[in-house]
């Protein structure tokens, strides 16, 4: 009997940390010029606190990308409209207050922090219109001090670092690469087609512009069939996914080798991808059908496809224990944007929280009790 | 056991690193860097640990600007002068980075030479007039921060003070110099007789109102009655109000022409050497105030409302389109034929948050909404068929080159033109709006070049490019050969502060002046997300009358407020003023100065409203002359109209020669 208490006690105290377990992401509303901070208790997620960005009441600023530093101490943001240019913020985690900024390239988007050299790496997305290559530019965050811009592709997104800290990797949405650059040299050191056949990619292209004497020409620019969105390195494997937006397929790069190993067909429109902290699972956001996949990567097999709470999926964040898959969700129109909460598990949604619209770019932010 | 004391040593020596590691920084030799322009020198840092010694192992990465460049080896190059740093790092895959700042100072180059600019032929005693100097340092750079010290070689003759201005004494030769830093420059300057006897004043009006320019003559003459005409001639007046509590005050130019702001007794003086003139002038209120009513409105409380727009239906009837910010991608069509009973006739939604902008074809069959926030992110614009407002359809939706999202639009002569990306227009053929069709494209090629609006008429499209100012441009005008699919820039203006938002080109009726009235859009005071926001900036008036030589003569400055969108009809400006309200303007005659000052505002309304998107704060986006009435947007109230009461006798009496 004693036994038995003393399990049921242990039980309790074990089932009560987890309930007690809170995580926190931060989450970007780009057509609402708002941020959210969004807490989720293991069966509830709600906004806590909403946190207004840009500084023209009159003009929506965009703001697109968001990060965490490594220490927890600040959160990053790029707001896409400037004059031309967006602009790169550093708040504090602690008061929520911008301590710094510095202005980027055009339409600033997603970023992140190397814990090896702790410079900061954002792609200039470049959403403008004409398909030019674009850039990635590294910050100096202590100081935020634009160091460098390193041209790549054509409307460059997904910007993530290899386990390491040493390698960037970003793709080209139209022109359909994928780029390897040295985080500590700030060159490209390695450049992918991800178009199966080079000629589709120029076949498609010439077909595109209905305009012969159209100013938006650009000879030798290619339009990717695969139109990547995403690249994210796995945690432990010499590989990467990318989200072929335009293919509907997750393309499997064999970083030694090079080379796309594998395709998966996917939902349609895969936005973003992230690996479980473990390396085990792989989401998707299947962003032109309002869903999750959820992915077994020893497998291959999509395990779970989660409707989202809305239209539009968009960004992921994984908890660093890997048990939950933080979903943004822009909406359309009118619609608040979600913030939806993925049992990697049970492999449901389990939780989901209105935030403001076109909710975009989400980070991970910390776990406590 | 002796496993487990292995086991131990490791963590203990893991540990240690750690402890270790927390300790290391990074050194850089030498301490500091003082360089000159062009100038290499090298620096070496290393990481040491607690006891200063080196850790090998420990790579170190250096990050320079653009002002100072820095290579894998620590070459620093200096390329600008000033205070710059360097980054340096020394990158560890466990997170244990080091970084510091180093700091490189850039000396300025030393001065080459000094210029003495501008100086007259001919040099009358007593005449005093500013020396124009320029210094240049030894890369060519022109240098304003350094300070010049003039000196004259016989100061009886020639003397200064400290802002460089002349005072020609007494006739005789005299050298001046010009000093800075140890260089300097000279000049041999002759001072002669001044021959002025006699100076004489004379005005076009010696009474007027608030406001009119009166142009001053001044004219001097030699003991034979001859007129002086090289003579430097200074004006300034000085005045009393004829309200005690108010200043006299007022503008007067140094060709004579002067402006009071406030009613009351001025007097304008010539000057030249130890002659003066002096003439009295009256100034009388301009009296041009009247009063104004709201007519009518079209609440739209659950969303903001953004610009509108006013035309007249091929029913013969009156309507109104409105757009929304930051909401559904509404936009609402209103019969307004009737102003005192606006009604909501139909709306329409598209894939979008906001639809910034609304504009209809001259034809009244066409209207053309901007779209932002498209959830798919190509945004562009829509083409809607709105021949009856009251069943408007969508004709076409055209996203080419126009993903990032179209701010603002104008239709002109079946072409939209239509901002893509805040960077540069396009120009869009939409004889068959069902297949519109990209034909031009007009973008600045300046660092950092941005663009906010464009408005055409008469085949000059005037945008309006931030800090690079308003740009004419030739799209079928002729004055510089110029077409819809061949863009060509013939004139611009800009101001220091880069905030031009928006352009009206105005044509004086009464003065035949040709103006750009160009507004500010600042927002000084940062966001209020759930109440008021107030608004700066203010609207810069440029005359434009020689396109080679573009003038700013006048601004419209409304204290606590800003500028937004604008209209002019005949000699009356309405311009939107976000928290100020609708301003209505007299900008006829001649302008020069503070318009705002000068009391020419005749009256102004502003559309609080407690059931408001957001409650009683007046936020007005833009405002329009339709048919005798005002009609205007207001951003958190909808649709408003409003009528000025007529205008009443004027009894003021203006004395004329």
């Amino acid at each position: 009997m004693k036994r038995a208490i003393y399990i049921l006690v242990i039980a309790m105290m074990v089932t009560g940390t987890l309930h007690a377990q809170n995580y926190f992401v931060y989450v970007a509303a780009e057509s609402e010029d708002e941020v959210s901070v969004v807490q989720f208790n293991g069966t509830e997620a709600k906004s806590i606190l909403d946190i207004p960005v840009g500084v023209w009441p009159a003009e929506i600023e965009g703001p697109h990308g968001i990060t965490i530093g490594p220490n927890g101490k600040y959160w990053y943001l790029t707001l896409a409209h400037g004059n031309p240019f967006g602009t790169l913020y550093k708040y504090s985690t602690e008061t929520n207050e911008p301590v710094g900024k510095t202005t980027l390239g055009l339409f600033p988007a997603t970023m992140q922090i190397s814990k090896t050299t702790g410079l900061l790496y954002c792609v200039n997305f470049n959403l403008h219109g004409d398909m030019v290559p674009s850039t990635v530019s590294v910050v100096d965050p202590e100081t935020m001090t634009e160091l460098k811009r390193i041209t790549t592709g054509a409307m460059p997104h997904g910007s993530r670092i290899s386990p390491d800290g040493t390698k960037h990797y970003s793709v080209a949405m139209m022109s359909g690469e994928l780029f390897e650059i040295d985080a500590l040299r700030l060159n490209v050191s390695r450049v992918l087609m991800l178009d199966e056949k080079a000629e589709e990619a120029h076949a498609n292209h010439a077909g595109h512009g209905a305009h012969g004497s159209s100013p938006m020409q650009h000879e030798g620019m290619k339009h990717s069939l695969v139109k990547p969105t995403w690249v994210i390195p796995h945690p432990q494997w010499n590989k990467l996914y990318v989200a072929g937006n335009g293919s509907n397929q997750v393309l499997e790069v064999d970083l030694d080798k090079w080379e796309v190993t594998n395709r998966f067909p996917t939902g349609k429109g895969p936005y973003n991808v992230e690996v479980s902290p473990d390396g085990e699972k792989m989401v998707v956001t299947y962003k032109s059908e309002g869903a999750t996949g959820i992915w077994d990567l020893q497998s291959g097999k999509e395990i779970g496809r989660i409707t989202n709470s809305r239209k539009v999926s968009h960004g992921i964040a994984i908890t660093p224990d890997s048990k939950y898959a933080f979903v943004s969700v822009e909406g359309i129109g009118g619609e608040p944007g979600a913030v939806d909460v993925i049992d990697l598990q049970k492999l449901n949604l389990v939780a989901s929280a209105d935030v403001g619209k076109q909710a975009g770019g989400i980070g991970f932010w910390k776990m406590d009790q | 056991m002796n496993r487990l004391l292995l086991s131990v040593a490791m963590v203990f020596s893991t540990f240690l690193v750690s402890i270790g590691q927390g300790a290391y920084q990074i050194r850089v030799n030498p301490s500091e860097l003082t360089l000159k322009v062009d100038e290499v020198k090298t620096i070496q840092a290393v990481v040491v640990d607690d006891q200063e010694s080196y850790v090998t192992s420990r790579e170190i990465l250096y990050f320079g600007t653009p002002e100072v460049s820095v290579d894998s080896l620590g070459n620093v190059t200096a390329h600008r002068p000033g205070e710059h740093q360097i980054i340096i790092i020394s990158p560890d895959p466990q997170g244990a980075v080091l970084r510091t700042s180093y700091l490189v100072k850039v000396e300025y180059p030393p001065l080459s030479r000094i210029e003495i600019r501008e100086m007259p032929q001919k040099i009358y005693s007593g005449t005093t007039f500013p020396v124009a100097i320029e210094v240049f340092d030894e890369k060519g750079f022109q240098r304003e921060d350094i300070t010049v010290v003039l000196t004259s070689s016989d100061p009886e003759i020639i003397d200064f003070d400290e802002l460089h201005n002349l005072s020609a004494l007494k006739p005789g030769n005299c050298v001046i110099q010009a000093t800075a830093q140890g260089i300097s420059t000279s000049m041999t300057l002759t001072v002669v007789k001044n021959p002025v006897v006699d100076l004489k004043i004379s005005a076009d009006k010696q009474q007027a109102r608030t406001g009119d320019v009166i142009q001053i003559r001044g004219q001097a003459f030699d003991d034979k009655g001859n007129e002086v005409v090289d003579i430097p001639l200074f004006y300034s007046f000085e005045g009393r109000s004829f309200d005690i509590s108010s200043s006299a005050g007022g503008l007067i130019k140094q060709d004579g022409r002067f402006v009071a702001e406030v009613p009351g007794h001025y007097q304008v003086a010539v000057n030249s050497g130890s002659k003066a003139a002096r003439l009295s002038l009256k100034i009388l209120p301009r009296n041009v105030a009247r009063n104004i009513e709201v007519v009518g409105s079209g609440v739209v409380s659950d969303k903001h409302t953004s610009d509108l727009w006013i035309w007249e239906g091929v029913d013969g009837r009156d309507y109104a389109v409105t757009g929304t910010w930051g909401a559904d991608g509404t936009a609402y069509f209103w019969d307004v034929t009737d102003p005192a009973n606006i009604e909501r006739v139909d709306s329409i939604q598209v894939d979008a948050r906001t639809v910034n902008d609304v504009k209809v074809s001259a034809d009244g069959k066409i209207c053309v909404i901007s779209r932002e926030g498209a959830s798919n992110r190509k945004n562009g614009i829509v083409i809607l068929d709105v021949t009856n407002p009251r069943e408007v359809k969508t004709i076409s939706t055209f996203t080419e080159n126009l993903t990032g999202g179209v701010h603002n639009l104008f239709i002109y002569q079946n072409h939209v033109y239509a901002l893509s990306g805040g960077q540069k227009y396009y120009v869009i053929d939409i004889k068959n709006p069902a297949q519109p069709e990209i034909v031009g494209k007009f973008e600045l090629d300046t660092p950092g070049h941005a663009i906010h609006d464009v408005w055409v008429t008469d085949g000059i499209a005037y945008s309006s490019n931030w800090q690079d100012g308003v740009q004419l441009v030739d799209v079928g005008n002729g004055i510089a050969g110029g077409s819809p699919s061949n863009p060509v820039q013939f004139a611009a203006y800009k101001y220091p502060s880069g905030a031009h938002h928006a352009t009206f080109p105005f044509t004086s009726p009464s003065t035949g002046k040709f103006y750009t009235v160009l507004g500010d859009e600042i927002f000084p005071y940062g966001l209020n997300t759930n109440g008021p926001n107030m608004a700066g900036g203010f609207l810069h008036f440029v005359d434009f009358t020689d396109l080679d030589h573009p003038e700013e003569v006048a601004r419209y400055e409304l204290p606590g407020a800003g500028s937004h969108n604008f209209w002019i009809e005949d000699e009356t400006l309405y311009v939107a003023y976000y928290n100020g309200g609708v301003r209505v303007v007299d900008i006829s005659g001649e302008l020069m100065g503070d318009l705002y000052r000068q009391g020419r505002e005749i009256a102004f309304i502003i559309p609080s409203d407690p059931k408001a998107y957001i409650a009683n704060s007046p936020f007005t986006w833009g405002a329009q002359l339709h048919k005798g009435h005002i009609f205007y947007s207001d951003w958190n109230s909808g649709l408003w109209s409003a009528k000025l009461a007529p205008v009443t006798p004027d009894e003021t009496k203006i004395e004329t020669d």
